[in-house]
């Protein structure tokens, strides 16, 4: 085909494209990242209709320490899909402030790493044992409640689930 | 070597930057409309998204979190409909995206209408069942257990 280029990985990387051309990688990772794990938790979602209780196994899955790392992955790539897209927005919208484009690219930066401080710490700090785990206190008012005490998560706290 | 990649024809340039619409013969207007509803759907989606994110990761937790709770937060219609707009938009949004990585990597036409349709299968297969996951969704359920 006429339109084939060769071009290697490592030529491409080591194109400068500076701030432009690694927000643009990365803006394509996570959106590319983002529709396979979207694809994968559908499926594992709506088993819930049918399957409930395979729904609760699949969930034991998720529980596991692992997962969070992976979870705190999808965080940061929907939270950087979404202040990069805002910026991508705003730049085509209103195309004075591209004269400002390499400073908005800074700007996501900092807002995505402020923002990740906070969520980092709430998602892994009660897998090392620094803190509780979110919505800890919601849940002992729900398991209180006696409906819902053979609820799977009132019953194993531990989310460990026998397969 | 390759012969130079065709460019894309472009209009006129237009005071302040960017371009007039090309005018071309026949033709729809679709990579016009894909790139709107990427604009569009991606400023509902950083509502949808995040705020669905923050819910479950954050509010909920992943450790505190079991059929039930989603069931009960199911029994709530305002929440079904919630999910079948995060799920579509999002699904739509991304398979644009993905469209449009393939159209830049997969450069083979026979290739790339078969990459297209194993892509497009799966997003548009797992949209279809969420959508009728959440539509179909009975609330007796959570009474028959």
């Amino acid at each position: 085909m006429a339109n084939v280029r060769h071009t290697s990985l490592g030529t491409a990387l080591r194109y400068r494209g500076r701030e432009g051309m690694w927000t643009w990688i990365l803006h394509r990772a996570t959106g590319l990242g983002i529709l396979l794990f979207l694809i994968i938790h559908v499926i594992d979602t709506a088993i819930i209709i049918y399957w409930p209780g395979e729904y609760d196994v699949a969930l034991g899955i998720y529980k596991h320490p692992v997962f969070r790392f992976a979870e705190l992955l999808i965080f940061f790539s929907v939270l950087y899909h979404a202040v990069n897209g805002l910026r991508i927005v705003i730049q085509d919208f209103w195309p004075y402030v591209m004269q400002r484009q390499r400073q908005l690219v800074w700007a996501t930066a900092v807002i995505v790493v402020l923002a990740m401080l906070p969520v980092t710490w709430i998602m892994l700090a009660p897998i090392f044992g620094l803190a509780q785990e979110p919505g800890t206190a919601r849940s002992e008012v729900r398991c209180s409640e006696a409906r819902n005490a053979h609820a799977p998560a009132c019953v194993n706290p531990e989310g460990e689930v026998a397969l | 070597m390759s012969a130079p990649a065709q460019v894309a024809e472009r209009g006129t340039p237009r005071r302040g930057g960017g371009y007039a619409k090309p005018r071309k013969a026949g033709g729809g207007n679709f990579e016009l409309i894909s790139w709107f509803f990427m604009r569009l759907s991606g400023l509902l989606l950083i509502f949808l998204a995040l705020y669905h994110l923050v819910w479950w990761n954050l509010i909920v937790g992943v450790a505190h979190l079991d059929s039930q709770v989603v069931i009960e937060r199911w029994n709530n219609p305002f929440w079904r409909l919630f999910n079948v707009a995060l799920v579509t938009f999002a699904m739509l949004h991304g398979l644009n995206g993905a469209r449009y990585s393939i159209e830049d990597y997969v450069r083979r036409p026979g290739r790339q209408v078969a990459v297209k349709a194993v892509v497009y299968t799966l997003v548009l297969g797992s949209l279809l069942v969420a959508v009728f996951a959440l539509l179909t969704f009975d609330p007796a359920v959570l009474v028959n257990r």
